[in-house]
């Protein structure tokens, strides 16, 4: 059961704290006349390649009427093109022997194929298929809208706490589009007339508004003259690229709720409003992240999942975007233990990394862990193709794959005892509680 | 030392970029890259423990990982002192406790795990010989706490709590029992009551019997050189003694000449579990082994499998039909089934017998056969990337006994397969006279019929026959009036009931751990309070007090529908069958059930909104059993709520169930009723 329920929780984040790192990746940055920015990372180990589509288009950049539109796409731009028959995209995937799928965030679009090597021209065929004339046509988002709702009972609805993001953002924030989640809203999508569809694919399925990243095994050479066959002839989009520059007041006294859900144990999940991604103080975040909660000697665990054995999981997760972050704290209680208890125990914890220095060792033990994680990081080619990305799309610096770690060595026991008292207080925080749901009886 | 992997990759036809491309179709592949997958470097040591080390300097870390070469254990009747011994092994060495070990490995940043037969640890490459020493100490050092022991045991319990509810694990435990019998290693089932007998002794038992160097495989991968790697076995695990590996001969499991259709009866399930499995003799290394994978891939392997597109695509009687292939070396294992609507049990049954049937008796076609190689050796190729995979080759091919190269050969001996080769091994393996059928679901409405494809039997969820549910022998010849007028008596009498001016129970339940408070009043005429709370914040309350309705429902105030109205006017009598057809219920005696083994008079009752329900009533002592009621739910199908009631007291003259089983299928709500008072003088205003 415990196994299961941290996989769930698992799937509540999609964009996780720490990115990539390790000795040194070389790669290959260019640009195409129609804006496409293009990283290649060659590598022979192994007799594989991951094709990445990085659009920087997510729920942020959407109406505030039509919210869940980029992820609808992250659908729809499977259902086929002009040379592809409907349905059948990801069957030349998986009859190749790869695999492939797609993610939404709040910020971007991530499509990826995996292959075999010598399969790697099939990659670039459907990328820029989808990119150059996709199918957006009344019966594929008619299909696709089903899925999608489908997709919001499976992992929002009849998932355990699947609703805590949609539930915690829209108490965050009041003003930025960071108050809805990727999944938005279903009657928006059922109101959407196919034209506005058409405008949205043409806005942001644009060259000028992706990266596309390849790593494995190729020779760079021969892949820059196939790159400039199948998406040199794609035109650059015409439209301007909507941007949200709205700034997101303080949230001005804490927030607390209850939600009911059909879950066994109650949860009480806390989410203190943080700085954007990127900056010293990002970094100082991760670090304090992982001294709550990365491994079993970390403090949530050690203290209130083994020591009071007040939760069956008890960690924190910084969810940090673009425009703002937010970071969260979570546990979930143990048979009989009160939610107010629970969080009691939470807020004891998170109270001393505001009151005193983390020891030296301590300290020392976490540097570590980041710096394992981020070598890991480096392990696939898919996690290198996506790395790359990223960074090259928020920080316009896709070598962060290589430098990332001066950042985090960068960190002092200070910074982290600044963020915390600066952040991790009452008045700038949402808290709810999860509790089950009672089902009504017969009389 | 060879090169670890060599991949040549074939000098790759360029385009020809001065020529138009056609994007009309999907560009040809490359040509295929050819893999070569060489020997690890391997030595033994003194001790006889295996060493094998898998260099690949791509990313600085080191992954070690400690196998010892057990198929399965005989635990008996403490099942589940393997894998608690397993997960106790981390938690604390000799001179380290729990919470000192976790912050060594930690500090190190690097990641120490153990099971019943395996320890593994990875860090970096500068971190690494410090790791491997605490990986050592867990292995030949493990304390064995008894607090340890008491926190592993809550969870396994709480786990397997949880399991009793969860169709498809009692699917999986029942089916192993069968297929392999109970006795067999695979097929031993964990229960509370073994879990609840195992004891440090056990545990430490368990760990001098079976952790032996001479039946352990010592791996390296990562950046790590092999005298570095030999060295540090050498220094951390020179000093182990061998001893005498438990011999693993396991029974032969009986096999069936007639299938077995074994039920598990669940009421309140609304889908069923069918699983159709049996053992097969195929070992790893057999030459049926790859074709065999192809066989299974084409017949149920994901979702472009023959079941998925037969029982989901074509059929929507599931989400999801899939089958899997297991060798093994004692005995492998071959299982299909799905999770299908109740009224489609028999035809799901019939489908995944015929599809059965269909690859034994006909060849499967060139492009199905040919997308499926293609998707096995695509995956195969995927699979390299991990310097895992390679180290798990080497491990197979030395514990198996494989051919050297066996994984070098892995790719033309798949290319080799064609559909003459496929139905010769669908016929070896698939045999449906072998096999048991196991349906977990609600018997009453889905065993009809069932015997056509084998000998039906029941069983409990811990896999023991069980009698066939009986249908009750009631012989009911009375009008629902008369039947009324003996529930009415059943109670204790019009007299008594008529005497109750008041009535008040409080206890507490357990929702899956948590406990809540429950209490429930009634003021006589026509009021009462119905109230759940959890460390005193009010989850839920029903009220009607001086004619104020009001149900507020998680925080929530709902509206007051008729059908609410109603509801809560009929919660206000002692005993509602005193009034129901004075004010208009429609009753109608349907028949008789068995509930909870007692026989039951079934009476459905209509209430004059029109909402219809079930109580069923114990046809000796007439008192109720049991209230049902379906609903449709959007998107869910047809749910069915249970509410049982028990351990009826006698107080003052009226029997009262203090006792209340709330059975939503998925949650079960126990509620305990530890004071009940009657006339204690209670006026509407007492109600809050």
């Amino acid at each position: 059961m415990q196994k299961r329920m941290l996989v769930a929780l698992g799937f509540l984040f999609s964009v996780s704290g720490l990115v990539a790192q390790s000795h040194t990746i070389q790669y290959e940055k260019y640009t195409l006349p129609n804006g496409l920015k293009v990283i290649l990372h060659e590598d022979h180990s192994a007799p594989v390649v991951a094709v990445t589509a990085l659009y920087h288009v997510g729920s942020k950049n959407e109406d505030t009427a039509r919210t869940g539109f980029a992820h609808f796409f992250e659908h729809l731009l499977f259902e086929g093109s002009d040379n592809i028959k409907r349905g059948e995209f990801d069957k030349y995937i998986t009859n190749a022997g790869g695999a492939l799928n797609a993610n939404t965030s709040q910020d971007r679009t991530f499509y990826y194929e995996l292959l075999p090597s010598n399969q790697l021209e099939l990659g670039l065929w459907l990328e820029s298929e989808r990119m150059m004339h996709a199918k957006i046509e009344q019966i594929g988002v008619n299909t696709q809208r089903e899925v999608v709702k489908e997709e919001k009972r499976e992992r929002m609805d009849n998932r355990p706490y699947g609703s805590f993001l949609t539930e915690m953002l829209r108490r965050s924030f009041k003003v930025h589009p960071y108050r809805w989640a990727p999944i938005g809203s279903m009657d928006h999508l059922n109101a959407a007339k196919l034209e506005e569809f058409i405008n949205f694919y043409k806005t942001f399925y644009v060259p000028n508004n992706c990266v596309l990243s390849i790593a494995g095994d190729f020779k760079v050479a021969e892949l820059k003259q196939k790159i400039e066959a199948y998406f040199g002839p794609i035109a650059k989009g015409t439209k301007p690229i909507p941007r949200p520059t709205i700034q997101e007041p303080a949230l001005g006294g804490e927030v607390r709720d209850i939600i009911y859900d059909n879950i066994q144990l109650s949860g009480v999940f806390q989410a203190y409003r943080a700085p954007k991604q990127g900056g010293d103080e990002y970094y100082a975040f991760n670090v304090l992240s992982t001294i709550l909660s990365g491994g079993e000697s970390s403090r949530m665990t050690k203290t209130i999942v083994d020591k009071k054995q007040q939760a069956a999981f008890a960690g924190s997760q910084p969810f940090f975007n673009e425009d703002a972050g937010l970071f969260i704290t979570l546990a979930l209680a143990n048979m009989g233990v009160a939610p107010a208890t629970l969080e009691q125990s939470i807020d004891s914890v998170v109270n001393d990394l505001k009151t005193n220095l983390v020891g030296e060792r301590e300290f020392q033990k976490v540097k570590n862990q980041i710096t394992t994680d981020l070598v890991a990081s480096n392990g696939t080619m898919a996690g290198i193709a996506e790395s790359l990305a990223n960074y090259e799309v928020y920080f316009g610096d896709a070598n962060l794959i290589n430098t990332e770690l001066e950042k985090y060595n960068k960190v002092t026991r200070e910074d982290v005892l600044k963020v915390a008292q600066k952040y991790l207080n009452k008045e700038n925080r949402v808290v709810l509680y999860y509790l089950p749901k009672e089902k009504t009886a017969t009389k | 030392m060879k090169k670890l992997i060599y991949i040549a990759l074939l000098s790759v036809p360029l385009v020809t970029m001065g020529q138009t491309l056609d994007r009309t179709k999907a560009p040809a592949p490359a040509k295929a890259p050819v893999i070569q997958v060489a020997n690890p470097v391997q030595f033994t040591l003194p001790n006889g423990l295996k060493v094998f080390v898998v260099k690949n300097t791509k990313l600085p870390r080191v992954t070690a990982t400690l196998a010892l070469d057990i198929d399965g254990f005989a635990e008996g009747d403490i099942a589940g002192v393997a894998d608690m011994s397993g997960q106790l092994m981390k938690r604390g060495t000799a001179t380290k406790s729990k919470a000192v070990l976790d912050e060594a490995v930690e500090f190190l940043g690097g990641n120490l795990s153990t099971s019943s037969q395996s320890a593994s640890a990875s860090s970096l490459k500068s971190n690494f010989p410090k790791l491997f020493e605490l990986m050592a100490e867990v292995v030949l050092h493990p304390a064995f706490n008894s607090d340890e022991l008491e926190k592993v045991r809550k969870q396994s319990l709480s786990g397997l709590e949880s399991s009793k509810d969860d169709a498809n694990a009692i699917s999986g435990n029942v089916l192993k029992k069968l297929v392999y019998g109970a006795t067999h290693p695979f097929g031993e089932m964990t229960t509370s009551a073994t879990v609840k007998k195992v004891t440090v002794s056990d545990v430490k038992t368990f760990y001098a019997k079976y952790w032996k160097p001479n039946i352990g495989f010592l791996v390296f991968v990562g950046d790590i050189e092999p005298a570095t790697a030999k060295l540090l076995a050498e220094k951390n695990f020179g000093s182990w003694q061998k001893g005498e590996a438990v011999a693993q001969n396991f029974p032969k499991p009986a096999v069936l000449n007639k299938p077995i259709v074994a039920i598990v009866d669940r009421p309140a399930s609304v889908q069923s579990v069918v699983a159709i499995a049996s053992t097969v003799e195929i070992g790893p290394g057999s030459p049926n082994v790859i074709p065999g994978s192809v066989m299974n891939n084409i017949l149920g392997g994901g979702f472009s499998g023959r079941l998925f597109a037969n029982l989901r695509e074509k059929h929507g009687f599931t989400y999801g039909a899939y089958s899997s292939l297991n060798p093994n070396r004692q005995i492998g294992f071959f299982q299909a089934g799905a999770s299908v609507r109740n009224e489609k049990t028999d035809s799901s049954i019939q489908e995944l017998l015929s599809e059965i049937n269909i690859i034994r008796n006909e060849k499967v076609g060139d492009t199905e056969l040919s997308r499926m190689k293609n998707y096995l050796a695509g995956g195969f190729a995927r699979s390299l990337e991990n310097p895992a995979t390679i180290a798990n080759f080497a491990l197979n091919v030395a514990r198996y006994k494989l051919p050297a190269d066996y994984y070098q050969n892995y790719l033309t001996n798949l290319a080799a397969v064609n559909s003459t080769k496929v139905q010769e091994v669908a016929k070896l393996i698939l045999n449906p006279s072998q096999m048991y059928i196991v349906v977990v679901g609600n018997a009453k409405q889905i065993a009809k019929g069932l015997e056509k494809y084998g000998t039906v039997k029941y069983y409990d969820i811990e896999g023991n026959e069980t009698a066939a549910p009986q249908e009750p022998k009631v012989t009911i010849n009375f009008t629902p009036q008369a039947l009324m007028d003996k529930v009415v008596q059943g109670y204790g009498g019009k007299e008594a009931i008529e005497k109750i001016k008041d009535l008040e129970l409080k206890g507490t339940a357990s929702l899956m751990g948590q406990n809540l408070d429950v209490a429930q009043t009634r003021v006589l005429p026509g009021n009462a309070t119905m109230t759940m709370s959890m460390g005193g914040m009010v989850m839920s309350k029903q009220a009607l007090v001086n004619g104020n309705y009001s149900v507020a429902q998680q925080g929530q105030e709902a509206p007051i529908t008729p059908e609410v109205k109603e509801s809560l006017e009929e919660s206000t009598f002692i005993v509602p069958e005193m009034m129901y057809l004075q004010k208009g219920y429609q009753l109608k005696i349907v028949g008789a059930e068995k509930v909870e083994g007692k026989d039951a008079i079934d009476v459905e009752i209509t209430t004059p909104s029109g909402k219809v329900s079930h109580r069923f009533y114990d046809a000796i002592t007439y008192l109720l059993l049991k209230t049902s009621v379906t609903q449709e739910v959007p998107g869910r199908g047809s749910v069915t709520q249970q509410q049982f009631y028990k351990s009826y007291k006698n107080m003052e003259g009226l029997n009262v169930a203090s006792e209340q089983v709330l059975d939503l299928g998925q949650i079960k709500l126990n509620i305990n009723f530890t004071s009940i008072k009657l006339n204690q003088g209670l006026k509407a205003t007492d109600l809050k």
